[in-house]
């Protein structure tokens, strides 16, 4: 493992991650929460968060977090330096913005390093150059058959991109990452 | 032969290293950079292969991949092309399509025989008498001309990528490294695709009317140009196979399919140099110019015996010129023409003292007599068009250089909606309405000296930069002139011999007289004579025979060649191996968060849709015990099993009670908060489309199970009708949120309090069918009292990070009472004693409610539910079938799941379930039967194993605690 990561990156998976070019960490166990509904993005903005303008975008908002718009009423807030996962019931709704179980449903990968693009591409047919997905870029699609979101994102001073599968698919989706990154080792 | 290597000749091969192979068993040596086909050839091994027909000595025509000659194997891979397989050391190659050996195969008896095998044989022959074709399949199937695969070979790893560019660029040659320079100059992103090594294209090896020099130091720096320039991605030895819409275009590279996307397409794709038609030329030794051009220029073999250039055009003067350079014995040029068109071509052949015979050609050339390659050629006088006149002298040469011009490589243009004509004045193609961003330059656009070929190409780059939005450098940007009046096609090829085996079609060993006879039977269309003949249907796909098969029905049938056209061309450009369509093997399988504690206890797992789940806990030598264990553990003491994959959504909002009751089949608006209660959902058609159990947790809160593999139906269907209604709700697949374990037994509860509980347990505080908001072992939990399994029993769902711990902390309290992880073999067994159906198990597509007994789980009085006008229609119906149990003794055939019910001798229905019980001790099912068989006591007959009837007896469920009493403890 590098000594000069952050202790955001001390998280490698499976002692794999960190060679070579690309590295994977497991961010799964970080807090995240979500609101959806029509009043989820004013609920946020009261709250002080910052918001993006528009769905499928991510913006850093307050203590080192981002706020991630899946649509124009889904609402992802990711704190990636906060291990204290809230795992609630989520009992407590109105009916304008109703929790999201987003830190129990899905598993938060994250890949770092210069050929991240080349690697994403063996298994997702979404174009995610740094030209034409750019930093804050959000997007909802497949990769190795399986749903996912796939983010571009700063963090602790690298471009990285987050990975967010369904949970029961996290093992499966390491395994395909690590298969992929086999020719850039 | 000897190998030649300096700054013109051998470029692509490393005299100081040396490679070995095998071919057909012999050892063959060859040097680095070298193909298997160039290595055999330095080695004088001329015949590589055999004719699909008739079994005709062959060996390289073209030396680029594009013929079929040169089709060989390898212990792994069948059908590879020599002249593209690298030669390796410790490669194993042999050649394919022979009996016997490759010099002495038995099968060419049929060459003999060829006069009783005309075109279209095949459609006159193999299916009288009726019947016979079983008896022809495997002799015409191994006579497929193919190689054979090795079945046992592990499959190769292929993946694919996908690609992005704004411009891709296919073909290296001059014209395409111009086209993808001045694009990236102009900061496009440039995917450049070439199908050698080596960029370059022609000029690695033609002699360009230029000196040698000239060109190899022009092609020297833009080759460094390109290969260092950001903003191209270079794609050597890559095929692009195909045109699809909107410019995806599959590539070939190696092991990998690479699908780009780009915005604009240029093609660079060169041509296909055209054969002479003449007896004999297919015989070891007849090549392409540009092949000798190739085998010298690239590979520095250097042919030992003398060379005849027959030639259509100028170029293959330049071939002649360029082969006497590199110190082959060229002995005479025949040239078609009476003149050439740059007459100084002619007057340089007598300073080099080649004999030039103008207006004349090979009508026949001759095999040694103690080899199969070419040792002779006649040369005689043409008369008028097509007719030959008298000879004029014999050659001996053991090589023929020929060239009667060049076809566009149309392919991958015309796939994309291209229109290929032909002006019979100038016997000149043209390529016209090209789709929207596509664009040609160089050969494939009919231009062929070399300066105008590189403008084409930088005017190519500039229509696709202009359609792009981005302007080229100021110095660049404007178009040149590109006026190519060059004519290469020789307008009649053909040289006609009364004993034929003139070629027009290599790969299907069709000649001058099949595609004439094809005409006469009928078949004017060109399309209708690929189709009869097979011409242009082999591997070379009608490079080199789609233009004499014009021209000659053309003739025939008294069309011009642009009346006739040419046959249709179809992805893929080249065969591709089907495992590289398949790519990377992905499965993607669902783990819930216990799966490594399942193995870790010995689990036996089986998929269960996309999931992994425990099939049983044990020595699968001992399944039977192992899943008989489980369920006594259950029966008697206490069980548990991992539910996790069960669906569940979450229905919160104030229109949530109204959402329920129009989905669902029962009334949900008055279920009162903290009760589950069965929930049956159908669709439109009143067919029971799945079910799960309800729990409402608060006014306007639903958490709704479904049936695993019917989960991501049922939540979509949600979406989709609430679309419709428009009601006030928030609907969550929370699915992998919670994870989920039922303790099942007379046990359980002394289990869960054991291990902490935060609610009172008791019947009377928990009754069945209740739902309470709990935390076990510290752990929040959603607990229903449920009886799937038909003993006293908690579904406990809990957030899926937290699962792991709940199951540890479970087993060890439940450890001091027995507590056994069960899998859903056992869990099948138990639901199956209680008479409990599963929803696409023991219902399918057409399964309505009454059929399998649900009638009690429909509400009367609610005016509409989803498929409510459709279950009142069927009810009204008579039943065709109904689900019931039966039972045999343990001693009987035991039926499986399909098994016929037979009635009278008809079908009537089939088995869904079936066990034995060791609880019961006999074995149980549920079948669907006749609605008149389904009275306790009735015998009904099951067809099992080997059409043995069972005689099961149709009894009431459930078959274990009529009266429910245990799950209600």
């Amino acid at each position: 493992m590098s000594a000069h990561l952050d202790p955001i990156f001390e998280s490698p998976l499976g002692g794999l991650s960190h060679e070579g070019n690309i590295s994977i960490h497991d961010l799964t166990k970080r807090h995240r929460w979500g609101l959806r509904g029509k009043g989820a993005a004013e609920t946020l903005r009261i709250q002080g968060w910052d918001i993006p303008e528009q769905p499928n975008r991510l913006v850093a908002s307050k203590n080192e977090t981002f706020v991630m718009a899946l649509s124009q009423r889904e609402f992802w807030v990711l704190d990636p330096h906060n291990d204290t996962a809230a795992l609630a019931m989520s009992n407590d709704f109105t009916r304008d913005a109703y929790p999201l179980f987003c830190q129990s449903s899905h598993a938060w990968l994250v890949l770092k390093g210069c050929q991240t693009s080349a690697l994403m591409a063996k298994v997702c047919g979404v174009d995610l150059r740094p030209e034409a997905f750019k930093v804050g870029d959000v997007a909802q699609t497949q990769m190795a058959l399986i749903s996912c979101i796939i983010v571009r994102h700063e963090l602790a001073g690298n471009d990285v991109f987050s990975i967010f599968v369904d949970q029961s698919y996290g093992e499966y989706v390491l395994e395909a990452l690590l298969d992929a990154r086999r020719e850039f080792l | 032969m000897k190998r030649l290597k300096n700054a013109h000749f051998g470029q692509w091969i490393d005299p100081s290293q040396t490679v070995q192979f095998t071919f057909e068993g012999e050892l063959i040596r060859g040097l680095e950079g070298d193909t298997v086909a160039s290595a055999l050839l330095a080695n004088d091994q001329w015949l590589q292969s055999r004719s699909f027909k008739y079994h005709r000595p062959r060996g390289p025509l073209t030396l680029s991949g594009h013929d079929a000659n040169t089709l060989v194997q390898t212990p792994t891979t069948p059908n590879l092309l020599a002249d593209r397989l690298p030669a390796e050391d410790h490669l194993t190659v042999t050649a394919q399509n022979y009996t016997g050996s490759l010099h002495f195969d038995l099968s060419r008896l049929l060459d003999w025989c060829g006069r009783f095998l005309p075109v279209g044989f095949y459609y006159k022959a193999f299916f009288k008498p009726r019947g016979i074709w079983a008896w022809w399949e495997p002799i015409v199937r191994k006579a497929a001309g193919l190689g054979s695969s090795n079945l046992s070979v592990k499959a190769a790893y292929n993946d694919k990528t996908y690609a992005f560019a704004d411009v891709a660029v296919i073909g290296a040659g001059p014209a395409g490294l111009n086209a993808a320079l001045l694009a990236a100059n102009a900061g496009a992103q440039v995917t450049l695709v070439e199908q050698e090594p080596h960029l370059g294209g022609s000029m690695n090896y033609h002699a360009f009317a230029g000196d040698c020099e000239t060109t190899k130091s022009a092609r020297d720096i833009l080759v460094a140009a390109v290969e260092t320039h950001e903003n191209i991605d270079v794609l050597s030895s890559s095929t692009c196979n195909a045109w699809f819409g909107d410019h995806y275009l599959p590539i070939i590279q190696k092991s990998r399919l690479i699908k780009l996307r780009a915005k604009q397409t240029i093609l660079t794709t060169g041509s296909s140099e055209q054969h002479v038609v003449f007896r004999n030329n297919d015989l070891p030794g007849v090549v392409m110019c540009s092949a000798l051009d190739r085998l010298m220029r690239l590979y520095g073999v250097v042919p030992s015996a003398p060379v005849v250039v027959l030639a259509g055009n100028d170029l293959a003067y330049r071939t002649a010129f360029s082969g006497q350079d590199g110190g082959a014995n060229v002995a005479a040029i025949v040239d078609l023409r009476t003149t050439c068109n740059n007459t100084a071509l002619s007057d340089e052949a007598k300073r080099r003292n080649i004999a030039l015979f103008q207006g004349c050609g090979i009508y026949e050339a001759k095999k040694g007599l103690f080899n199969h390659g070419l040792s002779q050629v006649d040369v005689h006088k043409l008369a008028e068009r097509g007719e030959v006149a008298e000879k004029l002298v014999s050659i001996d040469c053991g090589l023929l250089a020929m060239s009667a011009g060049f076809m566009p490589s149309y392919q991958l243009a015309c796939q994309a909606g291209a229109v290929l004509s032909y002006d019979d004045s100038k016997s000149q193609f043209k390529l016209s309405n090209l789709p929207q961003g596509m664009h040609l330059a160089g050969s494939v656009n009919s231009v062929f000296s070399l300066d105008l070929v590189e403008a084409d190409g930088r005017n190519a780059a500039r229509q696709a930069l202009s359609n792009l939005g981005v302007a080229p450098e100021s110095e660049t940007a404007s178009a040149e002139d590109v006026n190519c009046t060059e004519q290469v096609n020789h307008p009649w090829p053909f040289l006609k011999h009364p004993k034929g085996r003139e070629f027009v079609d290599f790969d299907e060993d069709l000649q001058i007289k099949d595609i004439i006879n094809a005409t006469r039977m009928g078949y004017r269309d060109i399309q209708l004579v690929k189709r009869f003949s097979t011409v242009g249907m082999g591997p070379s796909q009608g490079r080199h025979s789609a233009l004499p098969t014009a021209r000659l029905v053309a003739k025939t049938t008294d069309r011009t060649v642009h009346e006739t056209g040419v046959t249709t061309a179809r992805p893929p450009l080249m065969p591709e191996p089907l495992g590289l369509l398949a790519g990377r093997r992905f499965h993607p399988l669902r783990r819930t968060p216990l799966h490594h504690r399942h193995l870790a206890l010995g689990a036996q797992m089986m998929p269960a849709g996309s999931w992994q789940r425990p099939a049983y806990f044990g020595d699968p030598k001992q399944r039977t015990a192992c899943v008989q264990a489980e369920v006594t553990a259950v029966r008697r003491g206490v069980g548990i099993i991992d539910v996790s994959t069960l669906g569940g959504i979450e229905l919160r909002g104030p229109d949530a009670p109204e959402f329920m009751n129009r989905l669902y089949t029962f009334g949900f608006v008055k279920q009162p908060i903290g009760k589950t209660r069965y929930a049956v959902l159908t669709n439109e058609q009143g067919v029971v489309a799945d079910d799960g159990v309800a729990a409402r947790l608060g006014e306007h809160h639903y958490y709704v199970t479904a049936t695993s593999s019917g989960v991501d139906r049922v939540y979509r269907d949600m979406l989709r009708w609430n679309a419709q209604w428009r009601l006030d709700l928030d609907i969550a697949n929370v699915t992998s949120a919670f994870s989920a374990i039922n303790v099942a037994g007379p046990l359980s509860r002394q289990v869960i309090e054991s291990a902490g509980c935060s609610v009172d347990l008791s019947t009377e505080h928990f009754p069945y069918l209740a739902y309470q908001e709990a935390s076990v072992a510290g752990i929040p939990a959603r607990m229903m009292r449920v009886g799937f399994v038909g003993e006293l029993g908690y579904e406990l769902h809990v957030p899926s990070p937290l699962m792991g711990e709940l199951w540890d902390r479970l087993l060890t309290s439940g450890e001091a009472h027995g507590i056994r992880p069960f899998g859903i073999e056992a869990q099948r067994l138990l639901r199956l004693e209680k008479g409990h159906i599963i929803v696409g198990q023991d219902t399918d597509g057409m399964t309505q409610p009454d059929e399998v007994s649900l009638r009690w789980a429909i509400s009367s009085k609610k005016p509409f539910f989803v498929g409510s006008k459709s279950v009142d229609i069927l009810s009204k119906s008579p039943l065709k079938r109904q689900l019931v149990g039966f039972e045999l003794d343990a001693t009987s055939p035991q039926p499986k799941e399909g098994h016929l019910v037979i009635r009278n001798g008809d079908i009537v229905g089939s088995v869904t379930s079936c066990e034995y019980s060791p609880t019961l001790k006999k074995i149980i099912g549920l079948a669907y039967v006749h609605p008149e068989d389904a009275v306790s006591g009735t015998t009904v007959v099951i067809r099992t194993d080997d059409a043995v009837h069972a005689h099961a007896q149709v009894v009431e469920t459930p078959f274990y605690d009529p009266d429910n009493l245990r799950q209600a403890l």
